[in-house]
């Protein structure tokens, strides 16, 4: 009984740092740290900026690719670019893809 | 006013027996926010988009927050004091965050408590604290804060020193000189001194075409840096020294003649020793000048409240666990934007509302049992050397060895940018104060 006890509580724990999990939260987290121009969750009213919310995640990744790279023009997205991995883009191109 | 022990004890003493503890069994975990500005607002919105059922409370001195980011606009005339303000309505309305507008006056951290001015007892399951700073006025001798108010503002922290130096900027007799003592690091908004006399200078010209404005700076370097002297060199006229030439379109040649704006440097003997007070003469290590506006930002130090309630070390500044800003003094305390010390993380709006999500999501997390992610920040601060004019610093920061580490690579506007680009800079400069605010307070 004891053992069984202690087994599916760490199942709970285990379930709660699946990977999935956590790269899901983290491109949540990490798309945050876009809003400060890009609009909580990536909506914006204003036009001055791209809204990110629903962007298909293909051209998400495509857009952040081409700014690292430097075949994409920029302001300042050239800068901020070079800060994200592959992994980190797809993550935020999954989040933003899914804001309605 | 009470000391700091006093100011702990306070908190303690009078936690009465009224105060029920911050949770039951059955309801949400209670974060408790002291300050409402940039990181303290942010904090609370993204607790609640992190975690509707938690229970957030800010703890706000005043009802309408003035911000600090474009309020040099508003010496220049490009904006109104009125233009500052920002209501909280919508973070309550919208979110369901709690406001009491009160002033902390006691800390328990072992009871996890706060009381305030209205003898309010609050208890919380985490503490967010994001104090901003203190203006160390007297550190300049001949500098204080009665001459702030009354003479030499500084207009640093928004408010009435705003508003009186712009008034001072329109009624500077025709030729006359614009003092601005810039910081020692570490300060807020590291590109700010430098737009303000950009934004000044650019004033000046439509205004007082004879005027001229001298920075004195403790520094040998500023954020910006030669992209900002680029730009007060094809708008003003200024003379960028040799060694920082290097990289500057072949275009780029000094006139030698004076310009309407000088930058002395430490190198140069720009750090101040002495304001009179009386005259308004300012002396530094290179000589000394008579100013007709003087404009003077002190150094500074992690806000007033920071100190009470002992989150400060020797530095003036509170130490943080990196990951989740934690602070290193009290448990269940967390210390957010310009106060804490964040390595290479700038002082800025920006990094406030970074810091904030990041933290709130940790938060969310450790109260819901589980481990903070891997934090990633940015820092964008846009800046202006003239209305048309954009600029910025851009930043991504990650955790290295327990510090802050940027990771990058170029920070400015490069020194080649277009036309096109410097403008579609100072068009985002002015959208960026929009949408900045929406996500902190809407």
């Amino acid at each position: 009984m004891k053992t069984l006890l202690v087994s599916s509580a760490l199942a709970m724990l285990a379930t709660l740092f699946t990977p999935a999990h956590a790269s899901e939260h983290n491109g949540a987290a990490m798309a945050a740290t876009c809003a400060g121009c890009h609009g909580t969750h990536g909506k914006l009213r204003n036009q001055e900026f791209v809204p990110l919310a629903g962007m298909p995640e293909a051209e998400f990744i495509r857009a952040m690719r081409d700014y690292k790279s430097g075949k994409r023009q920029s302001t300042l997205m050239g800068n901020l670019a070079q800060g994200f991995s592959d992994r980190d883009v797809q993550a935020m191109a999954r989040y933003f893809a899914r804001v309605k | 006013m009470l000391n700091r022990r006093d100011f702990i004890k306070a908190g303690a003493a009078l936690a009465c027996a009224a105060a029920l503890p911050a949770r039951a069994a059955d309801t949400a975990a209670h974060v408790v926010i002291i300050g409402g500005g940039v990181g303290g607002a942010t904090a609370a919105k993204y607790l609640k988009l992190a975690n509707p059922k938690l229970r957030v409370t800010v703890i706000e001195a005043n009802r309408v927050y003035v911000r600090g980011y474009g309020s040099s606009e508003v010496v220049t005339g490009h904006a109104t004091m009125a233009d500052l303000n920002v209501s909280y309505d919508a973070l309550h309305q919208r979110y369901g965050i709690h406001f009491i507008f009160d002033t902390v006056v006691g800390f328990d951290p072992d009871k996890r408590q706060v009381r305030t001015a209205g003898r309010q007892t609050i208890a919380y399951d985490k503490l967010i604290v994001s104090p901003g700073i203190s203006l160390q006025y007297s550190a300049i001798p001949g500098y204080s804060a009665a001459l702030a108010e009354t003479r030499a503002p500084s207009g640093w922290i928004p408010g009435t020193q705003t508003a009186l130096l712009a008034q001072q900027l329109k009624a500077m007799r025709q030729g006359g000189t614009f003092v601005l003592i810039a910081p020692p690091k570490p300060y807020r908004c590291p590109p700010g001194p430098y737009e303000r006399a950009a934004l000044v200078t650019e004033w000046m010209r439509k205004h007082n075409p004879t005027g001229k404005l001298v920075i004195l700076d403790p520094k040998d370097d500023f954020v910006t840096d030669a992209s900002m002297q680029l730009g007060w060199h094809r708008l003003y006229g200024y003379n960028i020294p040799a060694d920082f030439m290097k990289g500057m379109p072949a275009d780029v040649k000094n006139s030698g003649k004076p310009a309407p704006i000088e930058w002395v440097r430490a190198r140069d003997g720009g750090t101040v020793s002495k304001i009179d007070p009386k005259s308004l003469t300012v002396t530094f290590a290179g000589g000394s000048i008579k100013a007709d506006v003087l404009n003077v930002i002190p150094p500074m130090k992690a806000g007033k409240l920071a100190f009470d309630m002992g989150l400060v070390d020797a530095s003036g500044w509170c130490p943080i666990e990196r990951r989740t800003f934690a602070s290193s003094l009290h448990p269940d305390v967390f210390v957010i934007g310009d106060a804490s010390i964040a390595d290479v993380m700038p002082k800025s709006g920006y990094s406030a509302n970074n810091q904030a999500k990041i933290t709130a999501f940790a938060v969310a997390n450790l109260l819901a049992g589980r481990a903070p992610d891997e934090p990633k920040w940015k820092n964008v601060c846009y800046a202006l050397a003239g209305s048309d004019y954009g600029l910025f610093v851009a930043d991504v920061f990650r955790l290295k060895d327990n510090k802050i580490v940027q990771i990058s690579g170029h920070r400015y506007m490069s020194l080649d940018a277009t036309p096109t680009q410097i403008r579609l800079g100072a068009a985002y400069q002015q959208a960026w104060l929009k949408t900045f605010t929406e996500d902190c307070f809407a």
